[in-house]
């Protein structure tokens, strides 16, 4: 394996670079939440935005999703879908921040499992960044065969 | 970038995404239905989770909350309606029915900052208003909150100081 188009040029480096911090990001958060569903349970039913029927689904399921969507980021493969979601789930991060620091709950963020802070503005602004980021991934990544021959 | 660049990179996103939808749905359920802490895919019962955290807020006894009433350390919050609250209530509480908590959120969080204790209450054993609105006011980030079973009975037997009216 050979390494090619290192470090330059600067924009699959830096869609690189966004790819895998996106990849951590999601796995960590992934497996706090798949080894405590329950606690993720209470922290989607405070957002208060579901119905009581959807909730122990979207605890089982947005973990997985998470995973997988990280595999995906560092694996390259399906890279372009894995970024797509990625930013989907971001924007319904932010819209579901947005519309529970309007109404003033005072409640756990629960975006890593139960070690998560309460909700803030911050949270909004970091779920933005990384929405950014991951449009970023969508437009500009080119894989790892880009890199390596 | 042209625009049919562009369109061919989000149809390849959008068929890809559905892939990893459809095998993390999979993989989630299959893990769950094998895990021995597996959980119920549709069984979540708010009602439930509401009544376990309400057991878990403080309760307070009449002669305590009224030591601190003499202290000036309390705000009575009087979760009952408001026609029963103006024919009586506490002296110096406020009227809070538990779906109006928010309206009030501000204030009483500078009032819990400035050391304030919290304490609701309503009228009989099982009525849960009280638990009900010292719930929400949790949830909203104050945490001094107790409240006092049978509050209004307790304190209108016993004599202590109440007042009629919208205040």
């Amino acid at each position: 394996m050979k390494l090619k188009n290192f470090p330059r040029p600067f924009i699959p480096l830096i869609a690189l670079i966004c790819r895998l911090t996106l990849a951590t990001i999601f796995f960590y958060a992934g497996i706090e939440k798949i080894v405590n569903p329950v606690d993720f349970t209470v922290a989607i039913y405070n957002y208060q935005l579901l119905p009581d029927l959807a909730i122990n689904l979207s605890a089982i399921f947005l973990p997985w999703l998470e995973v997988f969507i990280a595999l995906s980021l560092v694996s390259g493969i399906y890279t372009r879908g894995a970024a797509l979601l990625s930013a989907m789930l971001f924007l319904t991060f932010a819209t579901a921040l947005t519309i529970n620091l309007v109404r003033g709950l005072d409640i756990s963020c629960g975006c890593f499992g139960a070690s998560s802070g309460t909700i803030s503005w911050f949270y909004f602004a970091r779920d933005l960044s990384l929405f950014c980021m991951s449009v970023f991934v969508l437009i500009y990544d080119r894989g790892w065969q880009y890199f390596f021959s | 970038m042209t625009q049919n660049n562009l369109s061919i990179k989000l149809y390849t996103a959008f068929r890809e995404g559905i892939i990893i939808l459809t095998v993390a749905l999979l993989a989630a359920v299959v893990f769950n239905l094998a895990r021995p802490a597996g959980i119920n895919l549709f069984g979540f019962s708010s009602a439930d989770l509401i009544k376990e955290q309400q057991s878990k807020i403080p309760s307070i006894t009449l002669s305590k909350a009224y030591d601190l009433h003499r202290k000036n350390k309390v705000i009575f919050i009087d979760a009952r309606d408001p026609l029963s609250f103006e024919e009586g209530h506490i002296a110096g509480a406020i009227n809070i029915y538990p779906d109006d908590v928010s309206l009030h959120a501000t204030s009483l969080k500078i009032k819990a900052d400035q050391g304030f204790i919290f304490v609701t209450y309503c009228d009989g054993p099982q009525c849960p208003l009280s638990k009900e609105t010292a719930h929400s006011l949790i949830q909203r980030g104050i945490p001094t909150v107790k409240f006092l079973v049978n509050g209004w009975s307790l304190w209108l037997n016993a004599g202590y100081p109440i007042s009629k009216g919208k205040k």
